[in-house]
């Protein structure tokens, strides 16, 4: 059977020659990140192919389309492999590199497969960024409006994010653009770019350990010794993104509201570094005494956000021509192996720095809704109201003024949770004395006991955060629109 | 086995006496082939450069309307608009806006409306604001200082998040970067290389009207980039 494939086509022959590959030295465990991203690789397509079956990109499709996504058990583990492997391919990448850059793999004659290595890592954040976008919930409006608009920064930059948002505003063709960047452009390149690394990596030959030549050194197999171990590994990557997708899923926001300003936006973690470094620069220059004035200075953001990163980036693009020694022992290369280490401690760093920034300003803002109350809510939770005027309008408004601030602990129908926060349907206090209510939305309450239940949650006081107007929407909304609440409206007036 | 097969059929024969590439050729032969290589050549690109064009001119976004409309505010928001004291007063108002291709709607947008004692002193106060008191749009130009009311934009000019105000600071801050403004929308602290945006406002018989402009954002001047949400 072999035979009559090999004498018609060829394929055996080739397939025994790919697998057919020395190691210096032998096979091991130091080699495998290169094989398991792209491993990786393979997972986020595969998950990636069949989740365009599901999703739909326009403004007004692609959260509805990923909530539908969310609420199937099958596309919904889909989806959840695909962040999660979207992390590990990541992850993966960077580990390869640290240990090609550790062991001096860049050296000549592989300076051609550093580069076109590094331009891998490159598309594979482009891909982390634009996948970033599609839900279209907030935090993939917000961080990407950050993201574009940085973009826009530098010289000429501003023709590059028309570009890219396909208007001169985020909406429906920025989603689409970023759609067609996500599942077609950037994996084709991709894919052709690995084929370049791959057969650049056979004509040199695999580098060895750190030793001066490490051809003179008894040669293991690629196939099977080394591949087993690229097996294992990849093996155990799967594992760990099957028991992060079944248990740590990826969570869908509140579909994308430009008018929602409490909202803080973050990046995905391998951004985390970058995010930090645009706070933490501003605040450097502040606490240098010559500089201090200059902190909030464009071309300090510049600096920070367009300038060191693009230095760095071309800084390991060219690593082989800047280490130009022969040698690869570890005690002869000492420069680049603590520049390594201060980077990655200061990247560590930079990340956490922007972790804890992001952790106190959600700490501060009001609560958000639960990924439950966002997956029942019906879709229309979205800004579209029909302006239809008078009574309608105002209860449309009282409405939107509750699901934006009350129903992340009043729950969606006015419901309550238990322990959490009270019902607000079927209470006789909201539908009593409205002077009553108004005081308590206004100043706020803690530590009653209503209709002999105790609650956790202190009502924050609204005065102040919501206008007036928005009081007696929402007031009025309470009393006359949940459940069968059916008690006067409240007008501005009213509102001290 | 298989490679025995090959070398007793008439093609294996053939291709051990004989490769076309054995021999250079004539003269004319070389020439020709020379030709036909560029040609080939030529062809590709040629194919590659008229796939290219439309594609670079459809990556280009056609411009967005250049015409700005006013959107009405209710009387309600005109009266809490003129009970404005110290602090700015949010201002709700239905936006139509079309996105490309989908169909136009009408949602929610808001935008900070301010009192200010006079225009005089909001000039003064404003140092990113020209001291003419008027901007460019659509119509020519607009004062930032209408019946001494001044609507600003909410989005924050630094990348685009939006400010928040606070009470306790009397200011505007932004939650991303942490910008700052003053209640007259002038930047006091955080990255944001301008104050708010100042939006056009008008009053016809009794109702106010805004028009909703979008500025480049993360530079100092005002470049309007949209009419449009």
């Amino acid at each position: 059977m072999l035979n009559w494939i090999e004498s018609r086509t060829g394929f055996v022959s080739m397939a025994k020659e790919f697998l057919t590959e020395d190691i210096p030295g032998g096979a091991s465990y130091w080699y495998v990140f290169g094989s398991a991203t792209l491993f990786a690789m393979i997972v986020q397509i595969t998950t990636g192919i069949f989740l365009t079956f599901f999703y739909a990109p326009s403004a007004a499709t692609a959260w509805e389309s990923t909530r539908a996504i969310y609420l199937n058990p099958w596309t919904h583990t889909l989806l959840s492999i695909h962040y999660w492997g979207s992390s590990a391919m990541i992850a993966l990448v960077f580990l390869h590199l640290l240990q090609v850059l550790i062991f001096g793999a860049y050296k000549s004659p592989r300076e051609l497969q550093w580069i076109v290595g590094v331009l891998l890592l490159l598309v594979t954040l482009v891909l982390g960024l634009t996948g970033y976008l599609l839900p279209w919930d907030m935090d993939a409006y917000f961080a990407s409006q950050v993201s574009l608009n940085i973009a826009g920064l530098p010289p000429g930059g501003a023709i590059l994010q028309l570009i890219a948002q396909g208007g001169p505003v985020m909406g429906t063709n920025t989603i689409n653009r970023f759609f067609g960047l996500h599942v077609w452009l950037m994996p084709a390149v991709l894919v052709l770019l690995v084929c370049a690394h791959l057969a650049i990596f056979r004509h040199n030959g695999s580098a060895g350990p750190v030793v001066d030549d490490p051809r003179k050194l008894k040669p293991g197999r690629f196939w099977p010794d080394q591949m087993f171990m690229d097996g294992a590994v990849s093996f155990f990557v799967f594992v760990i993104i099957l028991a992060l997708a079944s248990f740590a899923p990826p969570f869908l926001d509140q579909k994308a509201d430009p008018t929602n300003a409490a909202f803080v936006p973050y990046p995905a973690w391998y951004f985390l570094f970058l995010f930090g470094l645009l706070n933490f620069v501003p605040w450097l220059f502040g606490h240098i005494p010559f500089l201090a004035s200059q902190a909030n200075a464009p071309w300090v953001e510049m600096l920070a956000a367009i300038v060191v990163p693009t230095i760095g980036l071309i800084i390991v693009l060219l690593l082989p021509w800047l280490d130009r020694s022969t040698t690869r022992s570890f005690a002869s290369r000492g420069t680049v192996l603590w520049s390594t280490f201060i980077v990655i401690v200061a990247i560590v760093g930079l990340t956490i720095y922007a972790q804890l920034g992001i952790q106190s300003k959600e700490a501060a803002g009001p609560p958000s809704m639960s990924e439950e109350q966002i997956l029942a809510a019906p879709a229309q939770a979205a800004t579209t109201t029909s302006a239809s005027g008078g009574a309608s309008a105002a209860a449309a408004a009282g409405a939107k003024v509750f699901s934006q601030n009350c129903t992340s602990c009043h729950g969606t129908n006015g419901q309550g949770q238990p322990a959490v926060a009270p019902p607000l349907a079927g209470n006789p206090f909201v539908t009593g004395d409205p002077k009553a209510v108004i005081t308590v939305v206004e100043n706020g309450l803690h530590g009653q006991t209503i209709m002999g239940q105790t609650y956790g949650a202190p009502m924050p006081a609204w005065k102040g955060t919501l206008s007036k107007s928005d009081l007696a929407a929402v007031i009025t909304y309470i009393r006359g629109g949940l459940g069968s609440n059916k008690a006067s409206a409240v007008t501005e007036s009213q509102i001290k | 086995m298989s490679k025995q097969a090959a070398a007793g059929s008439p093609e294996g024969a053939a291709r051990k006496i004989y490769s076309a590439y054995d021999d250079p050729g004539t003269p004319e032969e070389i020439s020709r082939r020379s030709f036909m290589a560029n040609a080939t050549l030529a062809i590709g690109g040629i194919v590659g450069l008229a796939l290219a064009i439309p594609i670079v001119g459809s990556l280009v976004p056609a411009g967005s309307s250049s015409k700005g409309t006013w959107s009405p505010l209710t009387a309600d928001e005109l009266t809490s608009l003129q009970a404005a004291t110290a602090k700015p007063v949010k201002l709700e108002f239905q936006l139509k806006s079309q996105d490309s291709y989908l169909p136009e709607q009408s949602s929610g947008e808001y935008v900070w409306g301010i009192k200010v004692p006079s225009s005089a002193k909001f000039l003064a106060a404003r140092t990113d604001v020209p001291k003419s008191g008027t901007l460019p749009y659509s119509d020519g130009t607009y004062t930032v200082v209408t019946m001494n009311f001044v609507i600003l934009s909410p989005i924050c000019p630094h990348l685009g998040c939006r400010p928040l105000w606070n009470d306790s600071a009397n200011k505007f801050q932004c939650p991303c970067h942490g910008s700052q403004f003053d209640i007259d929308g002038e930047h006091v602290a955080g990255p944001a290389p301008r104050g708010m945006d100042p939006l056009p406002f008008k009053e016809q018989s009794g109702v106010a009207n805004i028009m909703w402009i979008r500025y480049e954002s993360g530079i100092p001047n005002r470049v309007i980039i949209s009419y449009q949400s």
